[in-house]
């Protein structure tokens, strides 16, 4: 179908060195010398070349490198990846090139290596500064490695982000919070707070089944992402998103291109791929069709998409898509009248309830056209 | 060509359920060629799906069958199968009376049980030649000696010669018949007398409307005849007569003696009614045969769509039953909580979840059915007597006299070693104890009275699970008695919900609110605030429980891939909620309006 262009283009790298405890993505631990991760690079710049040749990339604003662990593939075959990607796309420094990093797999060498071939993020899996709830995470580095590493990262990058976890097992939310000073002391300019969650058919899955470890408590994980603004807000950072803090200009805006409608190409295993026009969305991963929305389904999808944010959606924004989906505006007044939403200078807002109870916000408006 | 009543034989199989009634049927059409091996289907004589999957039979069924006996005469054999269970008690009644003799079918495993005996004295009170038969003898477990000593023990029946069959490898089925020729008496009637006919069933048929099962008591009755029903006043002009075999054939008339179907073209199965006469419009009689009576409901129960829009189909599908279920009786009810549904009496609880089942199956529609209740005789103090059958009709406690609720006359039969068990929890059910008879070694009959509403509550499962599955059950309605009763109410949120509300006894009011209160907090999820739960009596808080509102429930990670994975998880979610109702803003699964029966005590 005739669509409109990419914006953000997504390379996914599946390897670790090893399988962390709670993980559910696409990955898998293989050792660093193996050549199907060459071939694997090697077919990545194939499928880049043959995009450039269809004028796919040419309107690229954003590229993410996520995995998997893309660091743990090593300074040469990134370099290898990353000049490709230069060639075939203008990688200008007003492009955001992101690449997630695991501390252990983050070496000085492979920091100056990438930021010369126009990485300009970095995110770093840390999860936690403390040695115990590392290794419960079944984490390969430790305390003293993740701060070294982000230093490392800080010597050339501005723009540092970190993932750190609340509602590990073990974890007191005094924990957290020392986890949430540390990343500020480091210099850090981004945070992304996550909740474990413990998905099927991970370690952390069966530990949980044989009552091993405790299933996560969700008013402790609660009290836990309530209190990370604690210590950002008056370190200078803002939550632009449920999960995600910044100093003012270091959003992330790849991210903000999935949370807000923006059609983005996905290359690699399990990567997906959304296109669109103004009637049709689809999302292709592996070939599969995963969905295939109209009208409707799209407009309600960007508004649930957007609630996310703490921006929300405007006023003409809203109004806009009640007349695609005529119950929007119901909707609406009913997620402010039960505090869900507030609105705010002539916008719909998530609340603080509201992004706790996701579900319940982002279920009503999906179900304005499911 | 009308068949000499001298060789006819109208019989019935009755027995406890399972122990083989419709098996030992098959083999009998079987055996005299009426419906070949080829085209037998399982159990042929339970049609419904229902029916066999429960392995019971809810509508009667009549088949007429030619037997060459061993003395080289053909005889007209009418097999009228009956209802197998308690909630049905008139209609095999009914039955009965259309024959002159019945096979009393005992598992030789089991012995005599409750139904067993239930089944075998309404057979002696229709003055019926009984022939004890034992089935399953090809089980290893059998013990024919034993259970013959039960059957002269327990219903003074002679068993010395019972028949020893199996239904299964068709062993003593010729016996059977053989013993039918010569034990069962032939019909006797006036062939030249005023038309009185029996109807022992009546079912609607989409293409030729009400169809009655008769028994031709005096005279004869054809095509073209116009007939009354006595008690009803119903005229009909007769469609069609016939016998099935079990295909249903035309016949020129059905003559005294015989046992045949009538087609009436009537539209509503409610003009005839189990239990009434026919007789001739002209010339006929005025006195109708004896022992009819109106089906009437024990169990009430509210039915109420999930979905609002589903209420008219709903209605569609009760009417739609109805044609065919003359005691099935319902009227539009308003609630508060649940929107607009019907109140459905039942005659027992197994018709009731039958007909949900029904429902919910063959119409597709998701129902939510209240706790269920029996009817209650209000007293008011203007000395006026309502019949309340839910609990949102109760007058105001300062109008009301005092309540009067029904009494069963409950016959349980089990081995001695349970006789303290069952004790216990019928006197916790506020039964009376009456009497109890030693049927044999192994069993123990026991005779109480206790409320309807009581045994509507789970007392027949926990009567099940106290004696091991041992304990079997019979009741008939006894009589109306006065009660301490009080309605008790449940509130969600501090708000009343009609739907959830109960009648009980004085005495049980504290237990049962308290238990109820710790089921529906774990019934009812978590939602966005909390919910107090509280049962009340006029206004008096008996207990309390709170579900906690739910604090966080999100996916916080959003990759580009995760949104069609939130897609599944908010679809996943929706389905959830479609099965619950939303009562003001809280949300209430199905299973809450039932809670009240699940309370252990």
């Amino acid at each position: 179908m005739p669509h409109d262009p990419y914006k953000a283009l997504y390379i996914h790298l599946p390897f670790c060195k090893h399988r962390c405890a709670y993980c559910d993505f696409t990955t898998r631990a293989i050792a660093p010398d193996s050549v199907e991760i060459d071939e694997y690079i090697d077919n990545l710049i194939l499928e880049l070349r043959r995009k450039a040749n269809e004028g796919e990339l040419a309107e690229i604003e954003t590229v993410y490198l996520g995995g998997g662990t893309p660091s743990f593939v090593g300074q040469a075959r990134l370099s290898k990846l990353l000049y490709a990607l230069g060639v075939f796309m203008n990688l200008t420094p007003e492009v955001e090139c992101s690449m997630e990093a695991n501390p252990d797999s983050l070496t000085p060498e492979l920091i100056r290596d990438i930021y010369a071939l126009g990485v300009n993020r970095l995110s770093i899996g840390v999860q936690s500064f403390d040695d115990g709830l590392l290794e419960t995470l079944d984490r390969i580095h430790d305390s003293a490695r993740a701060k070294q590493a982000v230093l490392d990262a800080r010597e050339r990058f501005e723009n540092v982000s970190v993932d750190l976890m609340c509602g590990v097992p073990g974890q007191t939310p005094e924990m957290f919070e020392a986890d949430v000073q540390t990343a500020v002391d480091l210099g850090v300019t981004h945070v992304s707070v996550y909740p474990l969650t413990i998905e099927d058919h991970t370690p952390f899955r069966r530990m949980v089944d044989s009552g091993e470890i405790d299933d996560v408590d969700q008013d402790k994980e609660a009290l836990m992402m309530s209190m990370a603004p604690n210590v950002l807000t008056p370190a200078g950072f803002h939550r632009y998103e449920v999960a995600s803090y910044a100093r003012e200009g270091f959003e992330c805006k790849h991210n903000i291109a999935y949370w807000t409608g923006v059609p983005y190409l996905g290359l690699g295993i399990s990567a997906v791929t959304m296109t669109q026009n103004d009637a049709r969305r689809m999302r292709v991963q592996d070939g599969e069709v995963q969905d295939d929305l109209d009208r409707k389904q799209m407009c309600a999808e960007d508004l649930m998409m957007k609630m996310r944010m703490t921006r929300g959606v405007s006023d003409d924004e809203l109004f806009a898509a009640a007349v695609v989906i005529p119950g929007a505006l119901d909707v609406f007044n009913s997620l402010v009248r039960d505090k869900l939403v507030k609105r705010e200078d002539g916008r719909w807002k998530p609340t603080f309830g509201g992004w706790l109870l996701g579900n319940e916000l982002y279920g009503r408006i999906y179900e304005l056209a499911p | 060509m009308s068949t000499d009543p001298k060789f006819i034989r109208n019989f019935s199989i009755i027995a406890h359920i399972d122990h083989g009634k419709s098996t030992l049927s098959d083999r009998i059409l079987e055996l005299t060629g009426t419906v070949s091996q080829r085209d037998m289907e399982e159990q042929l004589l339970d049609t419904m799906d229902i029916e066999r999957e429960r392995g019971i039979t809810i509508k009667s069924q009549a088949v007429r069958v030619a037997y060459t006996a061993d003395d080289g005469q053909e005889y007209q054999f009418n097999l009228i199968d009956t209802p197998g269970h308690v909630d049905f008690t008139y209609e095999v009644s009914r039955s009965l009376a259309a024959c002159e003799g019945a096979v009393l079918v005992v598992d030789a495993t089991q012995g005599v049980e409750a139904q067993t005996v239930a089944n075998a004295m309404m057979a002696m009170n229709a003055d019926l030649e009984i022939i004890p038969l034992i089935n399953k003898i090809d089980l290893p477990s059998a013990e024919p000696e034993r259970v013959k000593g039960e059957i002269e023990d327990g219903l003074a029946i002679v068993a010395d010669d019972a028949i020893l069959a199996s239904g299964k490898t068709g062993v003593g089925v010729k016996d059977l018949l053989e013993a039918v020729v010569h034990l069962i008496p032939s019909p006797e009637g006036n062939a030249e007398g005023p038309l009185r006919a029996l109807i022992f069933d009546s079912y609607f048929d989409p293409y030729r409307g009400v169809v009655a099962l008769v028994r031709v008591v005096d005279g004869s009755i054809k095509k073209g005849d116009e007939v009354r029903l006595v008690n009803a006043g119903t005229e009909i002009l007769v469609e069609e007569v016939g016998a099935r075999h079990p295909k249903e054939v035309a016949l020129p008339n059905l003559s005294v003696g015989e046992v045949g179907y009538l087609v009436t073209g009537l539209k509503d199965v409610s003009q005839v009614r189990v239990g009434d006469t026919i007789t001739s419009r002209v010339g006929g009689v005025t006195e109708p045969l004896p022992g009819y009576r109106e089906a009437k409901p024990m169990v009430y129960t509210g039915l109420f769509p999930i979905e609002s829009d589903q209420f008219e189909a709903l209605k569609e599908a009760l009417e739609k039953l109805s044609l065919n279920d003359p005691a099935l009786e319902w009227e539009m009810e308003n609630s508060h909580a649940l929107g607009f549904g019907f109140r459905v009496g039942f005659l027992g609880l197994l018709h009731m979840e039958v007909i949900k089942e029904r429902l919910e199956r063959e119409f597709g529609l998701d129902l939510i059915a209240t706790a269920p209740s029996v009817e209650y005789h209000v007293y008011k103090t203007n000395k006026e007597m309502v019949s309340v059958h839910s609990p949102q009709d109760m007058p105001d406690p300062s109008e009301i006299d005092h309540i009067e609720e029904p009494y069963l006359r409950a016959t349980i039969m089990i081995p001695p070693d349970y006789v303290g068990a069952v004790m216990e929890l019928t006197v916790a059910h506020r039964g009376t104890f009456k009497t109890m008879n030693y049927i044999s070694p192994t069993t123990v009959e026991q005779i109480w009275e206790i409320p309807s509403s009581e045994l509507i509550l789970d007392y027949f499962d926990q009567l099940k699970s106290r004696t091991k599955g041992y304990a079997s059950l019979d009741y008939e309605f006894d009589e109306y008695k006065p009660g301490s009763l009080q309605k008790l109410d449940i509130l969600l949120s501090g708000k009343p919900i009609d739907a959830l509300s109960f009648i009980v006894h004085k005495d049980k009011a504290y237990d049962r609110g308290r238990v109820l209160c710790e089921k529906l907090k774990d019934i009812i999820p978590q939602q966005m605030f909390e919910v107090p739960i509280q049962a009340a009596v006029g206004g008096r808080v008996l207990a309390r429980q709170t579900v906690r509102a739910k604090r966080k429930d999100v996916l916080a990670k959003c990759y580009g891939g995760d949104i069609s994975r939130k897609r599944k998880l908010l679809e996943k979610q929706k389905a959830g909620k479609k099965r619950m109702k939303a009562i003001g803003n809280v949300e209430v699964p199905q299973e809450a309006f039932m809670a009240i029966l699940k309370v252990d005590e």
